[in-house]
Order: structure tokens, then sequence, then C-alpha cells
């Protein structure tokens, strides 16, 4: 039914436009218009509270903007669940529930499964199959409860990969993981992006995202700017973004301008 | 116990214990999801402003009619689970004062309808205050279908919609992702909750029918990590407790039930927050002191390793009193434990009469291993 007539902006993963925000009366995103193109590794990036994982909400259909739109590969939100997956904080949910890690990814597929039918061995297989990508296989029977922070998280995004979705949004993933789980988490991203996926990660770590990301969004509540890491990591960016609070360091980028004096950068 | 069999032979306690083990099985169902949802207390709200709709349902029925009761019961309710909704989207108010301040408001409501009713008079008029605390007695066996249908009704939305419940039990942001229609499932939900609690109170009373709710749920949880285990497990809970508590206040002239079913079912929680493995009290302490000997019993061994490498001797006896100055006093039992593990031997030191100890290979192996790894083998 979705002919391409009824297709908006389809060369985007993600296009947002126009897009506001309010919760009460304070506005969490004001007028945001954005374009990821398919096949990047992108952070969005911002200080606390600027409308980070607001955004991924907005974009996931579970706020409801008071204006704007928002479309994914030209479909709103409503027709394309099958095409993105989202991994929200895991501090959003009660680790203590009763349930195994493998019962955990196999919910990723229950709406393709859909009502009344029962979770079969098919749809197992394909969870442990996810669960061996972020290197948590031998896990499958745990309680989800006994799982460090950095395991949780690869459970989440395990859940995520079995929908095998073409736009993966991820809030937060690295924030109080271990560094095992940080490298593996990192290079399945690179590899999802290495296929052709689109990956948009909020990230809360200015002094890592130049490595590691290859487009960046930048966020205040309003957008600062967006676009390839060369081009959009400037000092002037990074000021606009964050004012004189910055306190970032890279010791990798010598040139970094986060920590050359430029930005009025106090740490 | 002849009173006992008399009891159980007679008709009307098996229609009571049946009546009570539905209420109990369909409570231990609803209520492990209303736990993992977090909401005993709104249970405990719904159930104390049912009493201003059974007090209207007595009015309008002129008797003391069970369906009536129960439909205008549900209505009061689901208002007040509505209130509570309206006070969180139209106040700054936190979770707890919303719940307090509807409870408080629709039970004084109800017991405001109830004294209007026990100053009319009559003798029926009177049974009205059962619903306070609770009369099984007073089932009778037409209210079993009521009380039967409530429990097909729930199990029929439970095994329907057993996966989308699950998951947005767990994670109500990833079930909204997905596209399920979260909020349906959650008004589904809460409704079952107040027609659960509706079909309890006059068994239970609307005082403690909370704790009916709850408590075969915590104590399922103790024993079992499994959804679907765990709601079974509470549903056979309730039910136990329900039965025992209908016919232990069958045998008291004028014990209310609700009491004693809630005194049942604490004691299956406190048994089970005790004793159950994993989770319970006594498992945690023991496996904290097992570790806490592990680990003084791994610094008595490289203590024991270093005397010997500074002695150059590897069957160096070291002196109880030398060990206790390094370490700072063992913990009492450790080295015994040592021993049985066949780490230490106790060995005679002439002429000095105080305990001394030699490593035994084993107990070197475990030393050299704690010194490159610095923790145990295993």
């Amino acid at each position: 039914m979705a002919g391409s007539a009824d297709l908006h902006e389809p060369g985007f993963a993600l296009h947002v436009e126009d897009l506001t925000v309010r919760y009460g009366s304070s506005i969490a995103l004001w007028d945001i218009d954005l374009d990821v193109p398919p096949g990047r590794l992108v952070a969005i990036v911002g200080p606390n509270g600027s409308g980070k994982s607001t955004l991924l909400k907005s974009v996931m259909g579970l706020l409801r903007p008071v204006a704007g739109h928002i479309r994914i590969f030209g479909e709103p939100i409503s027709r394309a669940r099958s095409r993105v997956a989202y991994v929200h904080q895991r501090a959003e949910v009660d680790w203590d529930f009763p349930a195994t890690v493998l019962e955990v990814v196999t919910m990723g597929l229950y709406r393709r499964i859909g009502w009344l039918r029962p979770v079969r061995k098919a749809h197992r297989q394909a969870a442990l199959e996810a669960l061996a990508e972020v290197g948590m296989e031998a896990f499958a029977t745990r309680q989800i409860g006994q799982l460090s922070g950095g395991q949780q998280q690869r459970v989440f995004i395990a859940r995520a990969l079995i929908q095998q979705a073409d736009l993966v949004l991820l809030d937060e993933p690295l924030a109080g993981v271990d560094a095992v789980s940080e490298d593996i988490i990192l290079s399945l991203l690179r590899s999802l992006r290495d296929r052709g996926k689109s990956v948009v990660v909020v990230h809360h770590d200015l002094s890592t995202v130049r490595r590691r990301f290859d487009w960046m969004v930048l966020l205040n509540r309003r957008l600062i700017a967006q676009g390839e890491m060369r081009d959009v990591y400037t000092p002037a960016n990074l000021k606009a973004a964050y004012g004189g609070q910055m306190a970032v360091f890279d010791a990798a980028d010598a040139d970094d301008p986060a920590r050359s004096g430029r930005v009025g950068g106090q740490v | 116990m002849p009173m006992l069999v008399d009891l159980l032979g007679s008709q009307i306690v098996r229609t009571v214990m049946l009546g009570a083990a539905l209420v109990g099985a369909v409570s231990g169902m609803v209520g492990v999801f209303a736990v993992l949802r977090r909401q005993s207390l709104l249970s405990d709200t719904i159930s104390h402003a049912a009493l201003p709709g059974v007090c209207l349902g007595f009015l309008l029925a002129g008797e003391r009619d069970l369906t009536t009761i129960m439909l205008v019961a549900l209505l009061t309710a689901m208002a007040a689970a509505l209130s509570v909704l309206a006070i969180g989207r139209l106040t700054p108010l936190k979770t707890d004062a919303q719940l307090g301040i509807v409870l408080s408001v629709y039970f004084a409501v109800g017991v405001v309808l109830l004294s209007h009713i026990q100053a009319q008079g009559g003798g029926a008029r009177a049974g009205i205050t059962t619903f306070l605390f609770g009369q099984a007695a007073a089932l009778s066996a037409q209210d079993l279908w009521v009380l039967g249908g409530v429990f097909a009704v729930a199990t029929l939305f439970f095994v329907v919609l057993w996966k989308e419940i699950k998951l947005a039990t767990f994670d109500p942001i990833a079930a909204a992702a997905l596209g399920l229609p979260v909020r349906a499932l959650e008004l589904g939900l809460t409704v079952l909750l107040a027609l659960t609690i509706v079909a309890g109170i006059q068994l239970v009373g609307v005082v403690l029918m909370v704790a009916v709710l709850i408590a075969p749920a915590v104590a399922a949880r103790q024993w079992i990590g499994n959804l679907g285990a765990m709601t079974i497990l509470a549903m056979g809970i309730g039910g136990l407790v329900g039965a025992g508590g209908a016919l232990l206040s069958a045998t008291g002239r004028g014990l209310a039930t609700g009491p004693i079913v809630v005194l049942l079912a604490s004691a299956v929680v406190l048994v089970s927050i005790l004793a159950a493995p994993r989770r319970g009290v006594v498992w945690q302490a023991l496996s904290a002191q097992l570790q806490r000997w592990r680990i003084s019993g791994d610094r008595v061994l490289l203590a024991m390793d270093r005397l010997a490498a500074a002695h150059h001797d590897p069957d160096y006896p070291s002196e109880k009193g030398m060990l206790d100055t390094m370490l700072g006093r063992p913990l009492p039992g450790v080295m015994r434990r040592l021993e049985g593990q066949g780490l230490v031997r106790p060995v005679v030191h002439d002429p000095e009469s105080s305990p001394h100890w030699v490593l035994t290979p084993a107990g070197r192996r475990r030393a050299e291993a704690l010194r490159r790894t610095g923790h145990g083998p295993d």
C-alpha cells in the first residue's frame, strides 16, 4: 500500500523536519531539522538535558511532538516499525524481573511472531545467534538479574539485532559498561554500518566521539550542527553546543579542538 | 480434628472453601503482575475504593446480592484508579501522595455510607460490615459461579496475551517501540486487577485484600525465576491459603476470614523470604559467611607461604600467635576449615606448646596460585 508516491525523503535513513517537543511548559527540542544518510555510524552529542534521548523517543513514536514530522526511509514510524530497532537506556527496566537472557532477546521478535502465536524453536535459535554476535551465548539460560551492566547492555543490543532492522537507534549504549563490553559493542556497531545499516547512537563522551563515529549531530535543544565528523567537530560548533562548561580532552587527538584553549574549554 | 472432618463433609464448608480457593488463585495470578508492575499500593487503593461501591450496590439491590454489589464496586474501584491517573496528570503530586489521597477519600465515603446503612437497622443490613474484613461463610452456591467466571476471564486474558503482557510488564518502552498497544494492555491489566479485588472482598474484606494479591506473588518470586512458573506457583499458594483460611474461619464462631487468610499468606511469605535458595535471607547470610571464610583462609595461606619463604623452609611451622598478628586475628573456624580442606596440617613444634601449622602440598599449590593471579584456582 505504501507506494513510492507516498514516500517523503526516502533517500535518508532518518529525516526529521521542524520537530518541536515540549514537556509541560519546558521545551525539550525546538525546530529540529535532521537528515541521516544510510550506512553511517552517527553520534548524537550534546550536554545533559539537550534533548538527545527525547529525539530518539520521538523517532520511535513514544512521545507526541507538538510540531514537525519524522520519516524513516521515507515512511512514518507507524509503517516503518519493522525497519527500525531501538535500544533504550538499560536503567529504564527492572533487571530483577524473572526472565532468562534468551527470553529477553526473543522479545525483539514478539511483534513479528504475532498475536496468539507462541515463541518457537526457530525464534530461540535466532536469539542464540544474536547472543553469539554480542559474545553472550554462554549466558542464554542465565537469569537477567545476575548480569553485570555491560552484559545487560549486550543483551539489549542482541534484542535489537534479532529484529534485523535497517536503522538502529541506541541511547547511551556505552554508559557504565566494562571495557570488554565496550569493545564488543563498538565493533558490532561498526560491522552493522559496514553491512549498510544506519546506526544512530546517543553518546555522552565528547573525548571519544571523533574516533568512534563518522557522522555527528550536535544538539542543545536546537540543532547546532550535523554532518561528516570532520566538518562538525569544530571548536566553534562545540562551543555553540557546550558553551564555556567544556571539560574534555582526547589523548589520542593532539590537535583536538576540544582541548586547545581556543574553545574556551576551562577544565 | 473430628470437628475438621465434620466440617469438610458439610456442603456449605466445601462451597466456602472452593470459593476462597478460587479467589486466592485468581489473586495470585493477577497479583504477580501487580507486584512486578509496582502496583501494590495502587491495589490497596482500588480495594479500599470498592467499599463505597459495595454500599451503593447494597442500597440499589436492597439486599446482599453479590452480582449487583460487585458491579457497582467495580465502578467505584475503576473510578479510583482513574482518579489516581487524573491527579498524576493534573498536579505535581508524587505517586504516594496521589494514592494516599484517593484511598482515604474513597474509603471515607464508603464508611459514611456503611454507617448510614447500619443506622437503618435490620438483620441483613448488619451483614454489610463483613465486607470490611471478609466473611467467607456468607458465600452462597450461586456466588461460586461469579467467582468461577472471574477466574475464567483472568485465565483467558493471560493465556491469550501472555507474551505481550510479559513484554509490557518487563519493558513497556521496548513494547511500545515494537508497536504493541501498551496503553490498552495496561488498561486491561488494571480492569482485571479491579475485578479480582472486587471478587475477593466478600471473603477477605476491603482492608486486607491487598495482602492476598501481593503475598503469593512475593513468596513465589523467592523460589522461581521464570514468569510462567512463578504465576502458577502464586496461584497455588493463593488457592491454598484461601481455602485454608476459609476452613479455619468456619471453625471459629464469627471469626473474620480476611485476617486469617492474610496471616496464613504472611507465614508463607516469611518462610519464603528466609528459606528460599539464592534470594533467601538464610542462603545470603550463609554464602556471605562462606565468602568471608574463603577470603580469610586465603590470607592465612598467603601469610604461611610468606613465612615459609622467609625461613627458606617449605615445611616451616607457623605459630598461631604469629598468624594472628600478621592478619589481625583470623576469623574463628578458619584454621579448622583449612585443615578440613587438606590445605594445612597441625604440627607440634617442641618445646613450644602453642598451636602450629604447616602448609600441605595442596596448600602450597593454592598459595602459589593466589600469589600469581590474586585469586584462587576455583
